[in-house]
């Protein structure tokens, strides 16, 4: 061996954080933080699962982390009981997958016309990206005067569509990599072998972006569960609320306890963690793929 | 297969998403755009034309004009400061493998908890009785009273912004630490030959790559910033006063609480062009530096 290919060895050793003591001194500090990083993220999340099960006296007297007079189911029950919560989960369940078949749906094929065939030019990415930035405050009014002219309102189709069509911007968004990076020459040779281009799409293309679909899906899916302005201002009874809005409402005029509170609020979080949980591998990708393209 | 339909494909893909902008984006502006030239109410949708009436409204109306400013020191404070820490985190735990790619998935918790049930757990937490803000800060003698955090004018909106980055510095975080890893080896390898200092390779090297995404992540971040409403609604309803009053909700309470359309309308021009102008400075400003920098 060389000395220069033993310069090269132990460079590639040494890489490893070497370049990271001027600002942080070395592993054990780099651990420390990474543990305040996670208990700063777990802290309140941690603290109204307590809650939810401290005894409702101990809640209104103490903020304390841990209960100390025991625990109990009774917030449980009584979130339960008190609030409509299984039907605004249905609803908002309901909502988020339809409108995320509807994204994908359209956003796919929209996507790859966009990248492949530069259909609309500069100009629709450019809207596209547009329609994402505007506050969607500025376009409420219009929206629910559409909405109520097809007579959709405090209904969970005009919630879906909508979602459908305020997600479909991210969808492409989220998309636009995965398709960037495919091989042209698959898709060149799909259509030597007689594909249409709408064939190739289906069956060359859409299986090689699953990952991306999949990361698509899930981050529209929970935007929609989510979202809480146009939920708000279509939907106005606890028939078509979603969880957001039948939440807030129910905190707003019925003065729900702390307890209920922090147990129904977990009722909201918990299916959201366990799609994120099974899916953080295309979702991280999915996310750092679409943030970090200049 | 016919050549024909061949040709109009890549059109008919794109037609429903097309149909989709036209519907959520320019049919309601150029609807936004007339009912500003009107005193539409909710009511009644097609009153009559008072033309540039609502604007002149618009600039002598204070609240709009604070809420317009806490809308911008919003999210300029809560960008920078999740830019910042998301970017001091990332570089801390940059060569971390292991570690990094169990808290990539720790960091996407936050960003995707409901925003209602952020709000409640942060009501909570402030709560003069049962938060443990309050029983804490107590506890170790640091105030004598419970503090009502998002009763208080001043204290209001710190309290919502430590919400926001609660959210939204794993975000940061995330992209950040991609736009480390993507960073290229060989520079590294040729300053440890020349045997170049921490501070200087940080400087001149990690810094200078890095920095035209973190641009890109401050911009995106605070576009998103701008929107913000959930937080606001659930946590003080602008109040007290107007102390926590944004753009947003002030146009939702002219339009959908007072049913001022034809104002609500105005004021949502006015907000699309201030953004405008600050994307378009932002983008320039961002050529700019790098062009100074020389990438």
């Amino acid at each position: 061996m060389n000395s220069m290919d033993e310069m090269v060895e132990n460079t590639a050793k040494k890489t490893p954080g070497y370049f990271l003591r001027a600002i942080f001194l070395g592993r054990p500090i780099r651990i420390f933080i990474a543990v305040v990083f996670v208990g700063i993220i777990f802290l309140p999340i941690l603290y109204i699962a307590t809650t939810s099960l401290k005894i409702p006296l101990e809640i209104s007297l103490s903020g304390s982390l841990f209960p100390k007079t025991g625990i109990t189911g009774v917030n449980w029950v009584n979130a339960f009981k008190t609030v409509p919560l299984v039907h605004f989960l249905f609803n908002s369940t309901v909502v988020a997958l339809a409108s995320t078949i509807l994204v994908i749906g359209i956003a796919v094929p929209a996507t790859y016309s966009i990248i492949r065939f530069n259909t609309g030019g500069w100009f629709l990415p450019t809207w596209i990206i547009g329609t994402y930035v505007m506050p969607p405050i500025v376009v409420a009014i219009p929206i629910f005067a559409m909405v109520k002219i097809v007579h959709l309102q405090n209904n969970l189709i005009g919630l879906l569509l909508v979602h459908a069509m305020a997600n479909m911007p991210v969808a492409v968004w989220l998309l636009d990599n995965y398709i960037r990076n495919l091989p042209k020459e698959l898709e060149y040779a799909a259509w030597i072998d007689g594909y249409s281009k709408f064939d190739t799409l289906v069956r060359v293309v859409f299986p090689l972006i699953q990952p991306g679909v999949v990361s698509a899906a899930v981050i529209c899916m929970i935007l929609s569960w989510n979202e809480f302005l146009f939920a708000l201002i279509l939907t106005y009874s606890p028939v078509s609320n979603t969880f957001p809005i039948g939440i807030s409402r129910f905190i707003g005029e019925h003065g729900m306890q702390f307890g209920e509170m922090s147990a129904a609020a977990l009722a909201g979080i918990i299916p959201i963690y366990i799609m994120v949980l099974l899916f953080s591998r295309n979702v991280v990708e999915g996310l750092t793929r679409g943030g970090v393209k200049g | 297969m016919s050549t024909k339909s061949e040709k109009y494909s890549p059109r008919l893909m794109v037609l429903p998403a097309f149909m989709i902008l036209l519907i959520i984006s320019l049919i309601p502006l150029i609807y936004v755009l007339g009912t500003s030239l009107t005193n539409a109410t909710i009511v009644k949708p097609f009153d009559h034309f008072v033309w540039f009436a609502q604007y002149l409204k618009v600039f002598t109306d204070g609240e709009f004009g604070t809420s317009l400013a806490n809308t911008f020191v919003y999210a300029i404070s809560v960008t920078t400061i999740q830019t910042f820490l998301g970017f001091v985190l990332a570089y801390a735990l940059w060569h971390e493998r292991k570690l990094g790619s169990v808290l990539r998935t720790l960091a996407l918790l936050p960003l995707f908890t409901p925003p209602v049930a952020i709000a409640m757990i942060w009501k909570l937490i402030y709560d003069p009785n049962s938060g443990f803000l309050n029983y804490y800060l107590t506890k170790l003698g640091l105030i004598s009273a419970p503090v009502a955090f998002l009763g208080s004018k001043t204290l209001a909106f710190p309290a919502i912004m430590a919400a926001d980055i609660w959210q939204w510095t794993p975000f940061c975080f995330l992209l950040c630490l991609a736009a480390l890893q993507s960073l290229p080896r060989e520079p590294y390898e040729a300053a440890m030959v020349d045997g170049a200092s921490d501070w200087y390779v940080f400087k001149r090297l990690t810094f200078p790559m890095v920095l035209p995404q973190i641009i890109v992540i401050f911009i995106f971040r605070l576009l998103i910033a701008f929107k913000v409403f959930d937080l606001i609604y659930m946590l003080t309803y602008g109040g007290p006063g107007n102390s926590t009053e944004v753009f947003s909700f002030y146009i939702y309470r002219v339009s959908f609480g007072q049913f001022q359309t034809g104002y609500g309308a105005a004021l949502s021009i006015v907000v699309l062009i201030a953004i405008s102008v600050v994307v378009t400075f932002l983008t320039k400003g961002r050529e700019a530096l790098l062009k100074r920098i020389g990438q």
